[in-house]
């Protein structure tokens, strides 16, 4: 052995063998793409120079097989007894080639309170891409709209349940989405020979080509909604929040399911704000700013704040409006 | 031992292939690239090896081997080997090996080299430090002349994008 060759050897343990390391990168070099290599070689023979190549070395980029599944809602609330309750999941295809998914539902999941019931078509696509779900949506039939998902590419959908009447306030049932890719799944490095993108190999990532995650129902006798939104006029007709301009805040509340017992709604007039005297009003009709027989007032004990009493509310009193104004200082 | 089975498997990888590339008093040079192997033997020992690579998969290493001998009557000076790093391929900080030989990256598709150190790229209107991911090629060169007969070998570590 030369002592070049020996050098190279001795330091070739120390230095070529390292563990294997795999970072993630966004985007995955696309799945049948070559990667040559051609080495050139330059030097003077006698004073000439010359340059040669070396053969080309090359490798062929088959296809990894990965999925990522999220839930947008990771808890949804529910009355007993109710219908078709979506949960809202987003499949993306973390792998560098075209993929097919298979999906499935299975609500028989430990760990929870009751067992929720999947509906007779129990996964639907978020067609419309609006996050609710909704009559534009399509049914997802196992076999026959199975998701093609491009690298990077991903797909919302819905899983729905129905809620035993049995359940009762407070009781968790969990349900769960099965993703799995359709060329196969598995230890990651398990090889489907040419079943990748163009005929190379198709190769299982980390995540093992399949994905099970769990969302939950929470049970819950009372379902109330509130939402603010403010509107501004300025003094000089338009929208800007200057000194001078009046704020207008809507309050809205609802209750879908259930009784909300003694309902009253409080909302502190903000910092740097004066409140506008007589303003208060509940579904349009006014309230006096007095602590007296009606349902609201301006409570100024503390910090001012508007007080309404809703009372007893349920689905039958619909849409409860209130609004007040503010004069930014 | 892990360590002596490794030497023999790299010491099998420093062996010459074909020389198909060889030419009468010239220089003969070979390019292959390889991934680590880790896989369990009879005896349930985990044993490391080099195996040629065919196909690679995002976020796996390969490693790129050149070997060069001088197959000529004469000494060559002055010789610089110089690899390509796929645009596809993140080059392996630290991974260039090649013992005696003056180690350069280019960041403009080959046209010039400088130590890694000084190297720059402009992004924007600024100027900053080159990084792995700005290397378009690697190359060698040799101080002194390779004599009639005598080899070595350089290589790199890139992993797939």
């Amino acid at each position: 052995m030369t002592g070049w060759k020996r050098q190279a050897a001795l330091a070739c343990v120390a230095t070529c063998v390292m563990a294997l390391s795999a970072p993630v990168f966004a985007d995955g070099t696309p799945a049948g793409t070559v990667i040559e290599n051609t080495a050139t070689i330059s030097f003077d023979l006698g004073g000439t120079p010359t340059t040669l190549t070396s053969n080309t070395a090359s490798v062929t980029v088959v296809e990894r097989i990965d999925v990522s599944v999220s839930l947008q809602t990771a808890q949804r609330l529910v009355t007993a007894g109710s219908s078709d309750q979506p949960l809202l999941y987003t499949i993306v295809n973390t792998g560098n080639g075209t993929e097919t998914f298979q999906l499935s539902v299975n609500s028989a999941v430990g760990g929870d309170d009751f067992d929720p019931t999947p509906s007779a078509t129990s996964i639907y696509f978020d067609t419309d891409a609006s996050g609710d779900f909704n009559a534009g949506d399509v049914a997802y039939s196992p076999g026959s709209n199975d998701p093609v998902l491009a690298a990077d590419a991903s797909v919302a959908v819905f899983i729905l349940n129905d809620i035993p009447g049995s359940a009762t306030n407070g009781q968790r049932g969990l349900s769960e989405l099965i993703v799995t890719a359709a060329t196969g799944s598995g230890a990651p490095g398990t090889v489907f020979a040419g079943q990748g993108d163009g005929g190379v190999d198709a190769v299982v990532g980390a995540t093992t080509a399949t994905v099970t995650l769990a969302g939950e129902y929470l049970v819950s006798d009372v379902l109330l909604t509130i939402n603010k939104s403010q509107q501004v006029t300025d003094p000089f007709g338009g929208s800007e929040p200057v000194p001078g301009a009046t704020i207008t805040y809507s309050i809205v509340v609802e209750v879908t399911a259930g009784t909300a017992t003694g309902s009253i709604v409080r909302d502190a007039i903000p910092a740097f704000t004066t409140y506008v005297s007589n303003s208060l009003l509940l579904n349009t009709g006014a309230l006096s700013d007095a602590v007296d027989a009606d349902e609201g007032e301006l409570d100024t004990s503390g910090a001012p704040t508007i007080v309404v009493r809703l009372g007893d509310l349920t689905s039958t009193d619909g849409v409860q409006t209130i609004e007040f104004q503010v004069v930014i200082d | 031992m892990k360590s002596e089975k490794t030497l023999w498997i790299l010491l099998a990888v420093l062996t010459f292939g074909s020389a198909n590339a060889q030419q009468e008093g010239t220089l003969d040079v070979q390019t292959t690239v390889e991934k680590v192997q880790v896989s369990t033997n009879a005896a349930g020992e985990e044993v490391t090896e080099l195996v040629p690579a065919e196909t690679v998969v995002p976020g796996e290493r390969v490693i790129y081997t050149t070997s060069f001998r001088n197959t000529g009557s004469d000494p060559a000076d002055n010789v610089v080997i110089t690899n390509p790093i796929s645009e596809n391929l993140l080059y392996v900080e630290g991974s260039a090996f090649g013992p005696g030989l003056e180690l350069e990256f280019s960041v403009d598709g080959g046209q010039t080299f400088a130590a890694a150190e000084s190297l720059t790229v402009i992004e924007g209107d600024a100027e900053r430090s080159a990084t792995p991911d700005d290397y378009t090629h690697i190359r060698w060169s040799m101080p002194g002349s390779l004599d009639t007969g005598a080899q070595g070998i350089v290589r790199f570590s890139a992993i797939l994008k």
